[in-house]
C-alpha cells in the first residue's frame, strides 16, 4: 500500500480512493462467495476456508501494488488510466461466466454512487471483484507450463505437454472430436473469440476489449486507445539556466535571403518550358525495336577466326514416321533382342505405328534432345574434317595392266604327288630339268619337272629341313639338311664325265677329320656317307638351312641354336669348315649369299645384317620393323632384297635407298614361309601358311633415280591345309616364268603362265 | 636440360600460345564460368581442336583469338555492370530499403543482341543458313504452356513463351504466304517442315501441340540460346517481311488473336498491308502495266470480311516474275481445293500447310472465314469419324492426306485416306530411297502416280524403274554391270589363255598331261572360282596400298556393309510380312 500513498498529485489521490473502495468490494464479495460455497459443500471445503480467503486477498493486493509501483515510475496520468483499463480488461473475463454474481455487483454499484460520479469507467469497475476471484482460481487450477520456449512438436507424441512448477507432468486434455467441436462452435455465438493456447493446452476466450486491442495492433496503432503518438514535445533541456550558449556563431546571412541558385534553376526550367524543350505528359519517342540489320551500309565481313558452321541435325528417315511402312517396325523378338545389347549399342528410337494422327502422343524427349543438341553447339570442339565422299574403288592405286606384265605363273599345270608327309622344301636344278624336294616323312625326292615323274628317292629317316641344288649345272649335287646332318648327295643326273668330277668332289678322307684341332672341329665333322653316296657333315646342333655359294664350292649352314657358331661356311673342295668372322646378335633365321659380290646376308628375327666377306665387316643393317623375320631372298641384281615375316608382311628393301623397307606389302593373313626371286624375269613370289602364294611383278630399273615397280599379279591357290600349315616353300623355275610350291598337304604344284 | 624446359621470360610459341583451356580462358577473362558460358553462346564461340593438345587430351581448347574476341566484347562489360547493379538491389532489399530497391528495379540496365546478330551473320544468307536450330527451339518454346513455371530453379518467363509463339507465327505466315514450303513430315517427334528461303534449305521441327514433358536439364543454357534466337528470328522476320512489302512487326486483329487464330490473323494482315502498299504504288505510278489488272482484282475483293478475301490473298501476284518453277508448282497444288478442318486435327499445322500450297481453308470454331455448310468445300479433314451430317459434295480425308499430297506434289486419290481406316504409310520426304537401297511400296506407287500425271509411261516394277528416274541409281547399276562384265571377260580370257597355253605346250612337244593333272577352273566349282578371282582382283590392289588408305578403304567397305545389312533386314522383314499376308 505504501507506494500508493506516496503519490503526490491530485489524480492519484482520487485513484487511491477508488482503490480503497475496490478493496472493500473485493473483500465483501469474497466473503459472500465463500458463504455460498460453504452452503453448497459444507463438509469438504470448510477446512481450507481461511487460507483461501486470505491468500486471495493478498495476491490481489500485491498484484495491484506491483502494478502501481511500476506505473508510478513513468509518472504520467495516462498510464494510470491505462492501468485501470487493463484491470477492466482482466475483469471482463469473468463477466458473463458468473451470471449469478451480477446481481451482487449491481447492488454493490448502487451502493457506491461517489465512485460512479468520479470515474467514467465505473461500469467496468463493477466486475473487478469477479476478476480477482477468477484470476486467483485460475492460477491454482492450471499452473503454468514450465517447459520454456521449446518447440511443442517435441511433446507431440507424449501424453503431457510439459511440467508444472513442481516438476509434475501436465497431462494433455482430452480433445473434442472434430464433429463435436464444430457443433459446439456452431452453437456458440462467441466461438470466434475463442483461442486455443497450445502452450498451456487450454482454450482462452478473448474479451471484447482484448479483441479491440488486437484490432488496434493489427492496424499498426498503439495498443491503448488513449495513447497519443503526436503529443506535444516536452523539452527536457533547461534553456534558461545555461551559462553559455551552445553555439556562439552569429546567424549567417543566407538564412535571411532567398537562394540565388535556386532562383537560377527555376529560371532555367521556366525558360526551357517556354521554349518547349521540356514537355509534360509526353512519353519518350520509341525507336522501332527492329530494323534492317543487313542493309548494305557496312561491310559484310566476319571478324575473328574462320567460322566453322555446326553440322545440321540429321533429317528423319522413314522409320521416324508416325505411321511407318510395316517393314520399318521391328518385331517383338527384335525389340527383346535389343535388351541384350549394350546400352550404347541399343537403338535410341524404336519405330512405332499409330493408327491416326490424334493418337500420337507428345514426344517425351523433345526438350532433352534439343538440350543435347545445344550442348553440342557450344561445348563440342569444331574442326573442319574432310568428308571423303568418293567411290572406294578410286582409293585403290592405278596399277599397270597385268596383261602387259605377262608372262607370270597363273594356273596350276602339274602336281607332283608322292610324298607321304608335308613337303617342307623344294629346289630346282639350275638347268631347269630336275626338281628336288624334302619332306617331313624323311625322304628326299628328285622329280623330272616336265613329266612329273619321280626319279630318285632317298630315305634319310628324319624330317628334311632344306634341300638345295648346287648352282653349277655341271656338278648336279644336292645339299640336304636333316636333323644334325647336312648331306651332299650325288644325284647322278649328269653325264658320265660329270659323274666323275662329282665323285671326286664327294670323296672325303676320313683321317682328315681328326686333324683339325680348331674350334670348329667339334662343331662339324666331315664324313663319307656310303648309304646315300655322298658327304655327311655332322653338326653339333640341328641344321635348318643350307645355302650354296654361286660358285658351287662353298655352302653355308645355319644352326639357330648354335649361338656364336650358328652360321658356318663349308668349302667343298678343301673339305674345310669355318665360322663367319662376325658377331651375330639374336637368333639367325635365314642366310643368303650375294648373287654377284662376296657379301653375306644374315637375317635374325629382328633385322637383316649385311657383311662384306672380304673386308670382314658389317656393311649394313636392314631394319624391317616387323615382328619376326622368317625368310629372305636377294634380287639377282644384288641391290634389292625381300624379307618375309611371321606377321604376314613382305618387305622390299632397296639397299641403295635406305635401311628401311621401300615398301611393305601386307598380302598374307598368316605367317610367310618363304620368299623367292626369279633369276631372269622381273618376278618375285611369297608363300604363306594361309594356303596361298602371291606372285608379284618386281621390276628394278637400271636407272638409279627410278624406284622399283611392284605390282601384285596373281594369287595362287590350290593347296590345302595339312597339320595347321599351308604352303611351305616356293621356288621359281630358273628359265621359265614358272613357280613351284610345296604344300603341307604333301603336294608340289607347278604354276605356269 | 630437359627438352621441354623453357627459360623464364621466354614467350610461349605454337600451340601452347595459340590455344588455352577453358579454365585458363575463364581466369584470363576474370569472369565466372556461367558468364563465360553465356558469352560463348551469345558470341558463337566454340572450342577448337589444336594440332597438339598441350595440356592433355581431356581439356577443351579455345583459340586465343576467340578469347580476345570475347575480351573486347562490350557485352562483357555490360554483364559486369548488371552484376554490380543486381548487388545494389540485393543490398537495398536486405536493408529493407524498399523505395530504393523499387527505384533501382525500374532502371535496371539491359542489353540488346542486335549487333551480335550482325556480327555473327554479316550477310542475311548466313543467318538463313544457321536458322534450323533457331526455328526448332523457338517452335518448341512456343509449344510450352504460357504460365510462369520454375523448372530446376530456373524460371521460364511467360513473356518469352509468348514472344516465341509470336515469332514462330510470323515465320510460318511468311513461309505460307510466299509459298516457300517444300516438304513436310509427320514424325513421332513432331512435324518437320522444310522450306527454301532465298536458295537456302531451312528445316525445322515443331512439336505436336500437346503438353510437353520438361525433363531435368539446365534451362539456363537453353534460355541463353533462346535469347539470341529470339533476336535473330525477329530480325530475319523483319527482313523477310520487308522483302514482300509488309510492315513489321505486324499488328493483328485482336479478335482473331483472342481466338488463337494467329496465323489467319497474320494472313489477313498481309492482305491488308499488301493492298495498301499496292494502292500506294499505283498512286505513285511505279508499276503501270500490272496495276490496272490488280486494281480490278482489288475492287472485286475489297470486302475483306467475306470468305473471298482469303482467296484473294492467295493469288497475290506481286512477285510473280521472280518466282521459280518450284514455287509456282507449290502454289498451284491446292489451287482449286477448299478445305474445312474438323475438330481434333492439327489445326495450326494445316492452316500453315494448306495456304502454303495454294489452298483455301477454314476451321470449325469462331473467327473462321467460312462455315462447314459452305457448298464449295471440296475436302473436309477429319480424324475421328463423325456422326453428324455428311456432305456428299465433298471428300472426307484424314490429315495425312494433305501432307502426303504436299510431299508428292500431286493430289493423291483419297480412297485410301478415308476416315476410320488406317492410311497408307507416311514416308519421309527427306530420304533418297535409291541411295538408301530400299524403296517402300507406297513410294513406288506414288512415283507411278506422278508419272501417270505427267503422262509418262514407267516400266513395270521389276524391270528397274529406279534406273530411269535417278541418275545416281543409274550410275550404281552401271558400276555393278561393269564389274560383272569385267568378271565375265576375265573368265573368258582365262579360258582362252588356258587353251592357248595348252596349245603352246603341245607345240613345244611337251608330253600330254598325265592323269594327276587337274584342270583348274572347270566344272562344278567354276562359279566360286569366278567369285574368288573377282575377290582376288579387288584384294590385289589393296596389297600395295599404304596403310592409311587401306584402313580408310576398309572403313568405307564396313560402312557400306552395315548399310547393306540394314537394307537386307528391311527386305527380310518385308518378305516375312508379305508371306504372313499371303497366308492369311
Amino acid at each position: 500500500m505504501k507506494p500508493l500513498k506516496e503519490n503526490g498529485s491530485d489524480k492519484p489521490k482520487k485513484n487511491e480512493k477508488d482503490r480503497k473502495k475496490l478493496q472493500k468490494l473485493v473483500a465483501k464479495n469474497m466473503e459472500e462467495t465463500l458463504k455460498r460455497i460453504e452452503e453448497a459443500e459444507p463438509g469438504t471445503e470448510s477446512s481450507e476456508d481461511s487460507p483461501f480467503v486470505s491468500g486471495s486477498e493478498d495476491t490481489g493486493d500485491e498484484a495491484l501494488s506491483d502494478d502501481d509501483g511500476s506505473i508510478s515510475d513513468s509518472g504520467s496520468e495516462q498510464s494510470k488510466l491505462s492501468q485501470d483499463e487493463q484491470d477492466v480488461i482482466q475483469s471482463s473475463e469473468g463477466d458473463s461466466d458468473d451470471g449469478d454474481n451480477d446481481g451482487d455487483l449491481v447492488s454493490e454499484g448502487e451502493d457506491d454512487d461517489n465512485y460512479h460520479a468520479e470515474d467514467s469507467h465505473g461500469e467496468s469497475d463493477d466486475s473487478r471483484e469477479v476478476v480477482e476471484e477468477s484470476d486467483s482460481s485460475e492460477d491454482e487450477v492450471a499452473p503454468r507450463n514450465t517447459v520454456g520456449d521449446v518447440p511443442l512438436e517435441w511433446y507431440k507424441d507424449e501424453g503431457h505437454i510439459g511440467y508444472d512448477l513442481a516438476g509434475k507432468k501436465i497431462k494433455k486434455k482430452e480433445r473434442q472430436s472434430k464433429l463435436d467441436s464444430f457443433l459446439a462452435n456452431v452453437d456458440d455465438s462467441r466461438s470466434w473469440r475463442k483461442i486455443y493456447d497450445q502452450y498451456n493446452d487450454e482454450e482462452v476466450e478473448l474479451t471484447k476489449d482484448e479483441t479491440k486491442l488486437i484490432g488496434r495492433l493489427l492496424k499498426g496503432k498503439a495498443p491503448h486507445p488513449d495513447f497519443d503518438p503526436y503529443a506535444p514535445y516536452v523539452d527536457w533541456f533547461a534553456w534558461d539556466g545555461a551559462k553559455h550558449p551552445l553555439s556562439n556563431a552569429p546567424e549567417p546571412k543566407r538564412r535571411f535571403i532567398p537562394s540565388k541558385w535556386e532562383s537560377k534553376t527555376v529560371l532555367r526550367l521556366v525558360r526551357a518550358i517556354r521554349k518547349g524543350l521540356i514537355k509534360f505528359d509526353e512519353k519518350p519517342k520509341e525507336k522501332p525495336r527492329f530494323f534492317d540489320l543487313w542493309d548494305d551500309s557496312t561491310s559484310a565481313e566476319r571478324q575473328g577466326l574462320a567460322y566453322i558452321p555446326a553440322p545440321k541435325a540429321k533429317l528423319p528417315g522413314h522409320d521416324e514416321s508416325y505411321n511407318p511402312s510395316a517393314e520399318y517396325i521391328p518385331t517383338q523378338e527384335e525389340i527383346n533382342a535389343y535388351q541384350l545389347l549394350f546400352e550404347e549399342d541399343r537403338p535410341k528410337f524404336i519405330p512405332k505405328q499409330f493408327a491416326n494422327m490424334r493418337s500420337v502422343p507428345a514426344y517425351d524427349k523433345s526438350v532433352q534432345e534439343l538440350f543435347d543438341r545445344h550442348l553440342d553447339l557450344y561445348l563440342c570442339p569444331r574442326v573442319h574434317k574432310k568428308r571423303i565422299n568418293i567411290d572406294p574403288e578410286s582409293l585403290k592405286p592405278k596399277l599397270p595392266s597385268r596383261r602387259d606384265l605377262k608372262p607370270y605363273p597363273s594356273t596350276c599345270y602339274l602336281e607332283y604327288k608322292g610324298h607321304k608327309g608335308p613337303v617342307i622344301t623344294i629346289s630346282v636344278e639350275s638347268t631347269g630339268q630336275w626338281l628336288a624336294s624334302g619332306s617331313k616323312d624323311g625322304t628326299v625326292r628328285i622329280w623330272e619337272i616336265e613329266t612329273g615323274r619321280c626319279v630318285q628317292i632317298w630315305d634319310l629317316g628324319e624330317p628334311v629341313e632344306q634341300v638345295s641344288w648346287n648352282p653349277k649345272p655341271e656338278v648336279p649335287m644336292l645339299a640336304v639338311a636333316v636333323g644334325h646332318d647336312v648331306f651332299i648327295l650325288n644325284t647322278k643326273c649328269g653325264s658320265d664325265e660329270q659323274q666323275k668330277t662329282i665323285e671326286e668332289i664327294l670323296h672325303v678322307e676320313p683321317q682328315k677329320v681328326e686333324d683339325d684341332s680348331d674350334s670348329t672341329a667339334n662343331v662339324v665333322t666331315w664324313g663319307q656317307d656310303e648309304k646315300h653316296g655322298g658327304i655327311r657333315l655332322k653338326h653339333f646342333k640341328s641344321v635348318t638351312k643350307v645355302e650354296w655359294h654361286r660358285n658351287g664350292d662353298y655352302l653355308s649352314t645355319l644352326m639357330p641354336s648354335g649361338e656364336s657358331r650358328s652360321v658356318l661356311i663349308h668349302q667343298l673342295s678343301k673339305k674345310q669348315t669355318q665360322r663367319i668372322p662376325f658377331k651375330t646378335k639374336g637368333i639367325p633365321v635365314a642366310t643368303s649369299f650375294h648373287p654377284t659380290r662376296s657379301i653375306f646376308f644374315t637375317a635374325t628375327k629382328k633385322d637383316v645384317r649385311v657383311y662384306d666377306l672380304i673386308k670382314q665387316k658389317r656393311i649394313k643393317k636392314l631394319d624391317a620393323g616387323v615382328r619376326e623375320i622368317s625368310s629372305i631372298a636377294i634380287h639377282p641384281g644384288g641391290d634389292n632384297a625381300i624379307v618375309g615375316s611371321r606377321d604376314g608382311k613382305l618387305c622390299w628393301f632397296d639397299m641403295d635407298l635406305s635401311s628401311k623397307p621401300y615398301k611393305v606389302l601386307r598380302a598374307h593373313k598368316k605367317d610367310l614361309t618363304a620368299v623367292a626371286y626369279h633369276r631372269t624375269y622381273p618376278l618375285f613370289a611369297s608363300c604363306s601358311d594361309d594356303n596361298t602364294a602371291y606372285v608379284f611383278h618386281g621390276m628394278v630399273y637400271s636407272d638409279l633415280n627410278e624406284n622399283p615397280l611392284i605390282v601384285p599379279l596373281q594369287i595362287l591357290r590350290g593347296h590345302s591345309t595339312g597339320d595347321g600349315r599351308g604352303v611351305m616353300d616356293c621356288k621359281f623355275h630358273p628359265r621359265q616364268p614358272w613357280l613351284f610350291t610345296a604344300g603341307s598337304d604333301s603336294l608340289i604344284k607347278l604354276y605356269c603362265h | 636440360m630437359p627438352k621441354h624446359y623453357r627459360p623464364a621470360g621466354k614467350k610461349k610459341e605454337g600451340n601452347a600460345a595459340k590455344y588455352v583451356t577453358r579454365t585458363q580462358a575463364v581466369k584470363y577473362l576474370q569472369i565466372s564460368l556461367p558468364v563465360f558460358r553465356k558469352l560463348c553462346i551469345l558470341k558463337g564461340v566454340f572450342p577448337r581442336v589444336p594440332k597438339k593438345k598441350v595440356k592433355g587430351n581431356h581439356h577443351s581448347y579455345y583459340h586465343m583469338k576467340d578469347i580476345m574476341f570475347l575480351k573486347h566484347e562490350p557485352l562483357l562489360e555490360k554483364l559486369r555492370d548488371i552484376r554490380t547493379y543486381d548487388k545494389k538491389i540485393k543490398k537495398a532489399v536486405s536493408k529493407k530499403n524498399r523505395d530504393l530497391a523499387e527505384r533501382l528495379l525500374t532502371r535496371k540496365p539491359s542489353y540488346t543482341l542486335d549487333m551480335l546478330v550482325r556480327e555473327r551473320y554479316p550477310k542475311f544468307i548466313d543467318a538463313l543458313r544457321d536458322l534450323d536450330d533457331c526455328l526448332s527451339m523457338v517452335h518448341l518454346f512456343a509449344a510450352l504452356p504460357a504460365v510462369d513455371r520454375a523448372v530446376d530453379g530456373e524460371k521460364i518467363p511467360v513473356e518469352r513463351v509468348h514472344n516465341c509463339r509470336r515469332l514462330s507465327h510470323e515465320w510460318l505466315a511468311y513461309i505460307s504466304r510466299t509459298h516457300k514450303l517444300r516438304k513436310t513430315f509427320i514424325s513421332v517427334k513432331g512435324i518437320y517442315y522444310q522450306a527454301e528461303v532465298e536458295g537456302q534449305i531451312v528445316t525445322w521441327l515443331t512439336p505436336h501441340a500437346l503438353q510437353q514433358v520438361l525433363p531435368e536439364v539446365d534451362y539456363r543454357v537453353l534460355l541463353t540460346f533462346l535469347e539470341f534466337y529470339e533476336t535473330l528470328l525477329a530480325f530475319v522476320n523483319y527482313k523477310l517481311y520487308r522483302s514482300i512489302n509488309v510492315n513489321y512487326p505486324p499488328i493483328l486483329d485482336p479478335r482473331l488473336e483472342a481466338l488463337a487464330a494467329d496465323l489467319y490473323a497474320l494472313s489477313r494482315y498481309f492482305d491488308a498491308n499488301g493492298k495498301s502498299k499496292q494502292i500506294e504504288n499505283q498512286q505513285e505510278g511505279t508499276n503501270l502495266d500490272e496495276s490496272e489488272v490488280r486494281l480490278a482484282q482489288l475492287h472485286q475483293h475489297l470486302p475483306s470480311n467475306e470468305p473471298g478475301a482469303l482467296m484473294h490473298l492467295l493469288d497475290d501476284g506481286s512477285n510473280k516474275d521472280d518466282q521459280d518453277l518450284e514455287t509456282r508448282e507449290c502454289k498451284s497444288l491446292f489451287k482449286n481445293v477448299k478445305f474445312f478442318l474438323s475438330r481434333e486435327v492439327p489445326r495450326e499445322s494445316l492452316l500453315f500447310v494448306i495456304p502454303a500450297f495454294g489452298g483455301t481453308v477454314s476451321w470449325e470454331g469462331e473467327g473462321a472465314p467460312f462455315d462447314e455448310s459452305d457448298d464449295s468445300i471440296t475436302h473436309q479433314v477429319v480424324d475421328r469419324p463423325i456422326q453428324g451430317r455428311k456432305f456428299l459434295s465433298r471428300e472426307y480425308v484424314q490429315p495425312q492426306w494433305v501432307y502426303d499430297c504436299v510431299n508428292a506434289r500431286i493430289l493423291l486419290p483419297t480412297d485410301k485416306y478415308m476416315v476410320g481406316c488406317i492410311p497408307p504409310p507416311h514416308l519421309s520426304p527427306f530420304v533418297d530411297n535409291e541411295a538408301e537401297g530400299h524403296v517402300p511400296d507406297y513410294a513406288e506407287a506414288i512415283e507411278r502416280m506422278k508419272a501417270a500425271g505427267r503422262k509418262e509411261v514407267l516400266p513395270l516394277p521389276g524391270t528397274g524403274i529406279e534406273d530411269l528416274d535417278d541418275p545416281q541409281g543409274l550410275l550404281v547399276s552401271d558400276r555393278q554391270e561393269a564389274i560383272e562384265a569385267a568378271k565375265r571377260k576375265q573368265q573368258i580370257s582365262m579360258l582362252e589363255k588356258q587353251y592357248l597355253d595348252e596349245l603352246k605346250l603341245e607345240l613345244k612337244g611337251a608330253p600330254p598331261f598325265s592323269q594327276d593333272i587337274d584342270a583348274v577352273g572347270g566344272g562344278d566349282d567354276a562359279i566360286s572360282d569366278v567369285q574368288q578371282i573377282a575377290d582376288d582382283v579387288s584384294n590385289m590392289s589393296k596389297v600395295v596400298m599404304p596403310r592409311k588408305k587401306r584402313k580408310l578403304l576398309e572403313a568405307m567397305e564396313m560402312s557400306k556393309e552395315r548399310k547393306r545389312s540394314s537394307v537386307n533386314r528391311l527386305k527380310e522383314r518385308k518378305k516375312n510380312i508379305d508371306q504372313a499376308k499371303n497366308l492369311a
